[in-house]
């Protein structure tokens, strides 16, 4: 697999032609598919016939082993990542060419959609669920069939390409490493808040307020960091930016070398 | 009368050919502007989804639910927010009048996804009972004004009133047999109550609660359109509200790092330099 695929970006002075490799943004997007999709095949096979009471042992096998090994896996496989992304940075990033710099803002766009194909999923398709899940049965405990894929699977998906996506821009290119973006800071901080969030929630649906009622108040702080999406658009318009000056740079460049 | 030939490109250039490009990098701004479709789409159907479901998402689900008094009110002012702020983002960085259309329309899409994945094959409820409300007509109007317009201000005051006045008759067409009288145990019902006690929920009794109170019950009649004219009242500052969002969402802003962090981060500093 070569450097770029692996968000490597090697300080070279420049190749014979710009090219960008597709395959590990390909493989994230069918990835997330299959595992979307078997995790609601799952709900279906495994909601009602095993999820409906959270004394039965059934529900321990089926529903709370899958919480329990959800956690590490997915917040693990985040922080490896991470990790990865931080210690392969480029130890001289001001001195990257303009083909470096354009394939890096290619590749953070990429680290985009999939960080965006994720809140998708999180926020219409699981959420609404969710809803229906609470329309039709009543509760006995925060750890439901549809909150064990939703918050505890889904969430922790997006927050790995969203704090992917941060550390990726700050490790390989020079703009996102001379100052923070903060928009960049809204797009991934607003919807990370929403893990921490689930503590009121929980705390409110356990204390206070059924789950029945899917606008009430106990829900507006999701709604709140949920509306941090937004602020994706600045990063966007900070790449096309960019993106705009080093396209003639970078093209001249090629089609003088080719 | 004959209509006047129009002088598109005299000089037989395309865009491409103006901008300077080598087709490579036609080729690649091409790629781009995909990926950049492919990160906008998902990303506010997501948020946008979310949004309306926690805000106004059980006027929205169930059909009996959608009355005459709170749901042609709150919906709107709910449902006005994303497309204005999506608006804002396409029309002042791109000069593009589409954002609340594509808000509107990438709503619908992922609301009836949910609709068929979820509701109808996970827990059976009927297609009848789960219609969904549609803001694409208020939101082609205000994208019309803005093109008209061209101003932020009396889009607000214009387009804004009409995305939330034209809700609830851009609503009646597909909710008109719903809202049909039947007999129900010697009582006056609607077709949509019916289905509701057909097919029970756990938010029925506070849904009796909620918006049981007025005289009139679940039948629409002049009376909504006093909810009408109420939501258009809200949507005008609504509307301006996420206006300024969707320009504060877009701004290119960074806050400069210390040198700490940028040598931390892989970049060298001057002194070291």
């Amino acid at each position: 697999m070569s450097d770029a695929a692996l968000g490597r970006t090697p300080n070279v002075t420049g190749t014979k032609t710009f090219s960008i490799n597709y395959g590990l943004f390909a493989f994230a997007i069918v990835a997330l598919t299959i595992l979307y999709i078997c995790a609601r095949l799952y709900q279906q096979a495994f909601g009602f016939s095993m999820g409906l009471d959270a004394s039965s042992p059934e529900f321990d096998e089926y529903w709370m082993t899958l919480f329990k090994i959800e956690l590490p896996v997915l917040y693990g496989a985040g922080a490896l990542c991470w990790t990865y992304l931080f210690l392969t940075r480029d130890k001289n990033i001001e001195a990257i060419t303009p083909e470096v710099e354009l394939r890096s803002y290619f590749y953070l766009t990429m680290w985009l959609v999939v960080y965006s194909f994720c809140i998708f999923w999180t926020g219409s398709f699981f959420a609404d669920g969710d809803g229906v899940w609470h329309q039709t049965t009543l509760r006995d405990t925060p750890f439901t069939p549809s909150h064990i894929i939703l918050f505890y699977a889904t969430i922790p998906i997006y927050l790995f390409f969203g704090v992917g996506s941060f550390v990726y821009a700050m490790t390989r290119i020079p703009a996102f490493c001379r100052g923070i973006s903060l928009m960049h800071v809204f797009a991934v901080v607003g919807p990370f808040l929403i893990l921490p969030n689930l503590g009121f929630n929980e705390w409110g649906h356990a204390y206070w307020l059924t789950e029945e009622i899917f606008s009430h108040p106990l829900h507006w702080g999701f709604v709140v960091l949920g509306w941090c999406a937004l602020a994706l658009a600045g990063v966007l318009m900070q790449i096309v930016g960019r993106f705009r000056e080093l396209v003639p740079i970078v093209f001249k460049q090629d089609a003088a070398s080719a | 009368m004959a209509i006047p030939k129009r002088k598109v490109n005299p000089k037989g250039e395309t865009v491409i050919s103006v901008s300077g490009l080598t087709p490579k990098a036609a080729r690649y701004s091409r790629i781009f502007d995909f990926l950049v479709v492919a990160a906008v789409v998902p990303l506010f159907a997501g948020a946008f989804h979310l949004h309306v479901m926690l805000t106004v998402g059980d006027w929205d689900m169930y059909v009996d639910w959608k009355d005459r008094q709170y749901w042609p009110l709150v919906a709107p002012i709910s449902m006005i927010m994303f497309p204005a702020a999506l608006q804002a983002i396409f029309w002042v960085n791109f000069r593009l009048p589409i954002g609340a259309t594509v808000g509107a329309t990438v709503l619908l899409i992922t609301t009836w996804l949910g609709r068929y994945a979820n509701w109808w094959i996970w827990t059976g409820f009927p297609f009848t009972e789960g219609v969904p409300s549609q803001v694409i007509a208020g939101a082609l109007l205000m994208d019309m004004a803005l093109i008209v317009l061209r101003n932020s201000l009396f889009t607000s005051i214009f387009a804004g009133f009409a995305f939330g006045f034209v809700f609830w008759p851009s609503n009646y067409s597909a909710l008109a047999p719903f809202y049909l009288p039947v007999e129900h145990q010697g009582m006056v019902a609607s077709l949509a109550d019916m289905i509701g006690y057909t097919f029970p929920r756990s938010n029925m009794p506070e849904y009796l609660r909620i918006i049981e109170r007025g005289t009139l019950r679940t039948f629409g009649s002049s009376v909504s359109w006093v909810s009408a004219a109420f939501a258009g009242f809200i949507c005008i500052f609504m509307h301006q509200l996420w206006w300024q969002l969707g320009r504060f969402a877009s701004q290119t802003t960074f806050l400069k790092n210390g040198d700490v962090v940028k040598s931390f981060m892989g970049m060298k500093s001057r002194r070291a330099s």
